[in-house]
């Protein structure tokens, strides 16, 4: 028996309790199911109107996912605070998905240029001519963006239903990219959010809710 | 420790620490050691304990001088966190590595 490795696991035993609720998995369907409403191209094209709605829909997704931790899970499951190590894993993941966001605004950017200057979106356009091709293009930049970003998640977090919902998200940015219908999307935001749905349900049922005010008030 | 025990090594035994040799107590001392600090509830949804159990045990082990208690309010709820104190780790590795060594050649 080794000590070092019981207690690392004690340890990482503990930390993954904390997704037993299973609203990680919740937040990030949903998340998806907006993106499919919201973000994908109408034929009348986009309107900042898409673009609002869909930031009212994600602050939406997650007040709730907030609002579940603290209101339902917190008082059930009670607090935990964990060591360096973890923050430091925290800390990193946020240095690197702020490179990656960097990287996407910049994309964004060169696309909103090429919109702005036609001669410049030609430019761009004549490199790839064929439309479907083009599309296959952008929908696998989206889908190489969004999903290693997620395993970056699941990583960092030591989250391991997150390798699932990163190649589900992955999926669902490249069919709505590429087909444009926002019906293959939303299928795959309910099948992230369903194994979430039941682990709500059995989280529910696991951990009542506890009191303790007479521990608390003792002397 | 006598001449009988001095010969067998079993004089070791005799030094270990009894406050964290107990099953309760050490689960939730191996807890605290992992991790920064928890609550009552999570101690006690992680321990398998029951209030009145996990209640008298942390009472112990605070009293020892292993454990501080922290008692708050989360708004209206009222919150007691609990951490290892200096001491209440160095016991806990002591009292591992005592364990280890009493059983070292127990494989063998």
């Amino acid at each position: 028996m080794n000590t070092q490795l019981d207690l690392k696991e004690l340890e990482r035993k503990a930390f993954r309790a904390t997704y037993q609720d299973g609203l990680w998995d919740l937040y990030f369907g949903l998340i998806v199911v907006c993106m499919s409403i919201f973000i994908y191209r109408p034929a009348s094209g986009y309107s900042p109107l898409n673009i609002v709605l869909a930031l009212c829909a994600f602050g939406v997704a997650y007040g709730l996912f907030w609002a579940g931790k603290k209101f339902i899970t917190l008082p059930r499951m009670g607090q935990v605070q964990f060591g360096a190590k973890r923050e430091m894993r925290k800390r990193t993941l946020i240095i690197v998905l702020s490179v990656v966001v960097a990287i996407q605004v910049v994309l964004v950017a060169l696309q909103l240029v090429a919109w702005a200057n036609p001669e410049v979106g030609a430019r761009f356009s004549s490199l790839i001519r064929d439309r479907n091709v083009m599309d296959l293009v952008v929908a696998s930049v989206g889908a190489l963006i969004v999903g290693p970003s997620m395993i970056l998640v699941a990583f960092f977090r030591d989250f391991p239903r997150g390798y699932f919902i990163a190649v589900m998200i992955a999926l669902a940015v490249f069919l709505m990219i590429y087909l444009n219908r926002p019906v293959y999307p939303i299928i795959i935001g309910a099948l992230i959010a369903l194994p979430g749905l039941v682990l709500f349900v059995r989280f529910l049922r696991n951990y009542p809710l506890q009191r303790e005010e007479a521990f608390h008030e003792r002397e | 420790m006598n001449e009988n025990e001095e010969k067998t090594g079993l004089g070791a035994l005799g030094e270990i620490d009894r406050l964290v040799h107990e099953p309760a107590r050490t689960a939730v001392m191996a807890l605290l050691y992992v991790v920064e600090s928890a609550d009552f509830i999570f101690l006690m949804n992680q321990t398998g304990l029951t209030w009145g159990n996990l209640s008298a045990h942390i009472s112990k082990l605070e009293a020892a001088g292993y454990l501080s208690v922290e008692k708050s309010f989360k708004g209206k709820r009222p919150n007691t966190t609990l951490r290892l104190t200096v001491q209440g780790r160095q016991a806990f590795r002591r009292y591992a590595l005592q364990m280890k060594q009493a059983f070292r050649d127990f494989e063998a």
